[in-house]
């Protein structure tokens, strides 16, 4: 049974440096957007628990359109339709933690506004009661408890937009998926690179997922 | 103190209190007894206005509870509240939830509401649970500490919500000993409660409720 395959270790070895300019710039993206998520999530969800109609539609709006599209035509859109619009081009990695921003907005927007709603209601009575207004007790009584809540389903949420970031090779964006591509088409080491790269991706998500289980611990009373 | 005309509350059809006249002098001790689903907690949460009120007056401190222009998180500092599930804020020591209110609302320095809070916390017997969360408190210590959270805002009546309603037999008297320990000191209360000893003891008036009725008040 020859395939001729003989696996090269020094392959990777040699890729590594080149991979790991990669990983920079995909851990960079996944920040940038996540943080922007994180905002766009944050506000929109609270949108959604609003006492107004008009705020509560709005929010709803960006959630569905958002999870009613795939991440690729949203990437493809923001890069290559709206300069269009605009009349102004966008740089690819701006392009790019825009997407996974906007992206992941959407999914965490579910995720506050179901953790907030899962505080009981005599939370809120109790905060109201002590004469805190709406904003207040909003601040200081539930969102501390909702946020310990709010963890595990934004662990999950952080390590599916690091991965989407892959996605962005269509615009061209330099991370970790793309410099992989590039070392392949110098090298034809599909096996040897794909694996370093998925291992890589591996160890990034195991990551998110310590940390958070260690602020998860350090939040228990 | 307190002054309720004509108050109606419908909860969409179903009307929950009918036409209720009721005035509580100021240190007087008001305790509603009736059975479920009289209306008893929903007068008592008309007070403050946790319930939004359908039709009349309610009058707290000189103040219109039912006027827009009312601030009414000022009429929550004036009448405190006590919760049958106690609802203190489970992320937050004993001295936590108490200094709360204080250093929010009344924008106190922090070092004056915790010297408030602990005065507090042993007045309701608690003084060695300051650094202490909720989830580590008997229900009575945590009826004890929500007490304590109200009296913190130094409130001119005192709403409870059947206080002993949701604990172990054996830890509704150290509630009550603070109750009636409130009551003796001239603290102006209305008290929604099965506690019959407690009513006879303590209470200035009794005040039966059915069907959203006040049927008769005894003193």
């Amino acid at each position: 049974m020859g395939t001729g395959f003989e696996f090269k270790f020094s392959v990777i070895w040699e890729s590594i440096p080149i991979l790991l300019t990669g990983v920079k710039l995909t851990i960079f993206i996944t920040a940038f957007g996540l943080l922007l998520g994180f905002l766009l999530g944050t506000i929109t969800g609270l949108m959604k628990i609003s006492r107004n109609p008009l705020i509560r539609r709005m929010g709803g709006f960006y959630v569905e359109s958002v999870r009613g599209t795939p991440l690729m035509v949203q990437v493809m859109f923001i890069y290559f339709g709206l300069p269009l619009a605009v009349g102004t081009r966008i740089p690819p990695i701006v392009a790019g933690i825009t997407a996974i921003g906007i992206n992941s907005g959407a999914y965490i927007a579910e995720i506050v506004r179901g953790t907030f709603q899962s505080i009981e209601r005599g939370q809120t009575e109790a905060g109201r009661s002590i004469g805190l207004t709406h904003f207040q007790t909003l601040y200081y009584v539930v969102w501390p408890q909702a946020f310990k809540r709010m963890i595990p389903p934004l662990g999950n949420q952080f390590i599916i937009s690091l991965k989407d970031t892959s996605l962005l090779v269509v615009v061209g964006v330099g991370e970790l998926t793309r410099t992989g591509q590039e070392i392949i088409a110098a090298n034809f080491r599909a096996f040897e690179v794909w694996l370093a790269v998925a291992v890589m991706y591996f160890i990034m998500t195991m990551s998110i997922a310590k940390v958070l289980n260690i602020i998860e611990r350090k939040l228990e009373i | 103190m307190i002054e309720i005309r004509q108050l109606h509350k419908s909860f969409g059809s179903l009307e929950v209190l009918k036409n209720i006249d009721l005035t509580v002098s100021a240190g007087e001790v008001t305790v509603i007894m009736g059975p479920s689903g009289s209306g008893k907690s929903t007068l008592l949460r008309c007070i403050n206005r946790l319930e939004d009120i359908t039709s009349g007056t309610v009058i707290v401190d000189g103040y219109d509870v039912t006027d827009k222009a009312t601030d009414i998180n000022f009429i929550r500092t004036e009448a405190g509240m006590v919760f049958q599930q106690f609802n203190l804020f489970p992320h937050m020591t004993t001295l936590g939830n108490v200094t709360l209110g204080p250093l929010k609302v009344r924008k106190m320095n922090r070092k004056e509401a915790e010297n408030l809070g602990r005065e507090l916390l042993a007045k309701v017997g608690l003084k060695d649970k300051a650094d202490t969360y909720p989830d580590h408190l008997s229900g009575g210590q945590k009826q004890r500490v929500a007490i304590a959270r109200a009296l913190a805002l130094k409130p001119k009546v005192i709403l409870f919500d059947e206080p002993t309603s949701a604990l172990d037999p054996e830890l509704v008297g150290e509630v009550l000993d603070v109750m009636k320990q409130l009551g003796r000191e001239g603290m102006t209360m209305v008290v929604v409660t099965h506690e019959m000893g407690f009513a006879r003891e303590v209470a200035d008036r009794v005040i039966f409720m059915d069907g959203g009725d006040l049927h008769s008040s005894a003193a």
